[in-house]
This record gives C-alpha cells, sequence and structure tokens, in this order.
C-alpha cells in the first residue's frame, strides 16, 4: 500500500500561514490522509494553508478530490466566483503532477509557487 | 522478427494494491521501453481505472483485477477485465472544468483523465459478466529498444 505522510509547518507573512508538506503518493488509499490532516489544522485555526507537493511522487484523481475539498473548507462567500483562492496556494508539484493540475483546470483557481518564501508572502 | 512481450498480472481489487499495481506498470513499462512521459500517462489512467473497478464496481464486494500489458509498434495497449458489474462510461457526467472550485461537484474527474492521457480508451462489457478497459497510448515506446 501506498504511503502518504504531511507534516505541518507554520510561516509568518503578511498572515499567519499553515505549511503542509505532503511525502508519498496520493491516491484513493491515501488522500484522506490529507484531507483529514488540513481539516483539523483548519479546526485549530488555520485561515490560510499552503500546500508542499514537492515530496509527492503520484498523485491521481483522489488527491486533487481532497484538493478540491480542502479549498472548499478554508473558502467563504468572498472567495467564490472565477478568483483564485485567497487561502489555498500549491508549492513545486513534480511535472507530471503539475501537468495534471492543469488538465484539470485547478491551476486557473489555485495559484502554483516555486519558492516558498514567495508563497508564505503572497498571502 | 521481433517477439511480441506481453505482460500479466493478477492482483486482489483492493485500495490497498494500487501502488502495486503502478509498479507494475513501471516495470513493464522499463521492459518495453516506454518514454517517461507515456509512463505516467500510463500510471494514471490505469491507477483512475482500477480505482473504478474497486469504488464502482465491486464496491463491497470481493472481486480480481486482471492487467494484460503489450507494445504494438510504438504503441502500448493495456487490458484490463474485471468480473463486477457492467460498467457504463456514458452514464459518467464530465467533470466541470470552467466552473470554480467551490461551484463544482467534488469528484468525478477520472473517466476524464483516462480519456485525456490516453489516444483511445474502450469500456466494453464481457460476455458472462465483468469489463473490459482497453487503454491504447501511441508513440509510447522509444525507438531502438
Amino acid at each position: 500500500m501506498a504511503t502518504l505522510n504531511i507534516m505541518v509547518g507554520h510561516a509568518q507573512g503578511k498572515v499567519p500561514v499553515t505549511i503542509l508538506r505532503a511525502e508519498g503518493d496520493i491516491d484513493a488509499a491515501t488522500h484522506k490522509v490529507l484531507q483529514d490532516k488540513a481539516s483539523e489544522v483548519i479546526k485549530a485555526g488555520s485561515k490560510h494553508i499552503l500546500l508542499d507537493l514537492g515530496g509527492v511522487n503520484y498523485m491521481g484523481s483522489a488527491g486533487f478530490r481532497a484538493i478540491h475539498a480542502i479549498s472548499n473548507m478554508l473558502s467563504d462567500e468572498k472567495s467564490s466566483g472565477l478568483t483564485k483562492s485567497a487561502y489555498l496556494k500549491l508549492l513545486k508539484p513534480t511535472d507530471a503532477v503539475a501537468r495534471v493540475i492543469k488538465t484539470l483546470g485547478f491551476d486557473v483557481y489555485l495559484d502554483i509557487y516555486q519558492d516558498r518564501d514567495e508563497a508564505v508572502n503572497s498571502f | 522478427m521481433s517477439v511480441e512481450q506481453v505482460f500479466d498480472f493478477s492482483v486482489k481489487a483492493s485500495l490497498d494494491n494500487l501502488q502495486e499495481i503502478r509498479s507494475y506498470i513501471d516495470r513493464v513499462g522499463a521492459r518495453l521501453g516506454v518514454s517517461e512521459s507515456a509512463l505516467g500517462d500510463l500510471r494514471l489512467a490505469v491507477d483512475e481505472a482500477v480505482t473504478n473497478v474497486i469504488l464502482h464496481g465491486y464496491g463491497k464486494l470481493d472481486g480480481i483485477v486482471e492487467l494484460h500489458m503489450h507494445g504494438d509498434g510504438d504503441a502500448v495497449v493495456i487490458r484490463i477485465r474485471d468480473r463486477a458489474k457492467t460498467f457504463d462510461p456514458s452514464q459518467v457526467r464530465a467533470p466541470q472544468l470552467d466552473t470554480a472550485l467551490n461551484d463544482r461537484p467534488l469528484g468525478g474527474m477520472g473517466i476524464f483523465l483516462i480519456r485525456k492521457m490516453m489516444d483511445e480508451a474502450e469500456f466494453l462489457p464481457l460476455p458472462g459478466g465483468g469489463n473490459e478497459i482497453r487503454l491504447v497510448k501511441r508513440g509510447a515506446i522509444r525507438a531502438g529498444i
């Protein structure tokens, strides 16, 4: 079975940002690990999440379903519509994952960064 | 004369085996000389197809998934067989990609991804029950292998 570990970090930009670093494969067997950890930090008060995908070797549609659910958990009425999320951003997806992000149109609604500090300060 | 290499794999239909199935695609892909880019597409398409079989075909029932992978010229052909209830992909709604995430229903991306990643994707009922998914990726095998 695939393994997925989620590490939680914090950074201070213009606002406090919670960084979730995913390591492993995100498939239908493991996506709940990501979704549950995000739910946990949101319930604990996190309002801005940077999802670091640099350690993700594989991500299928279940991973995108989890990202979608996290975006919904963080959103409010202000963020609905055809604007990019002010609350969830992605960091360093691999080329393969980035390609699927584009195929599914997630890049239209979620900002993607390669540099951690730039990402943190963008919130 | 070239000898066609055919690789078969049979595994219990369980989400816990998805990684093993992706590893099978990687192993056979390496033997066939599949490019890294095509291998990523095949890995994704097969993972999505088998996930559908497990979650929506067998549901809570036990079952087996059989995979058959071979090269055909520069193409890779993969057949995935199950004994689950008949699956009709025309009943699956396409994801609303031009709709904001907050306004989209969750999920529904698997079949869409399979069709995007493959040159051909056929979903066929098997005589006597079950389904066969036939996937073809052209230009996948590097020349000279």
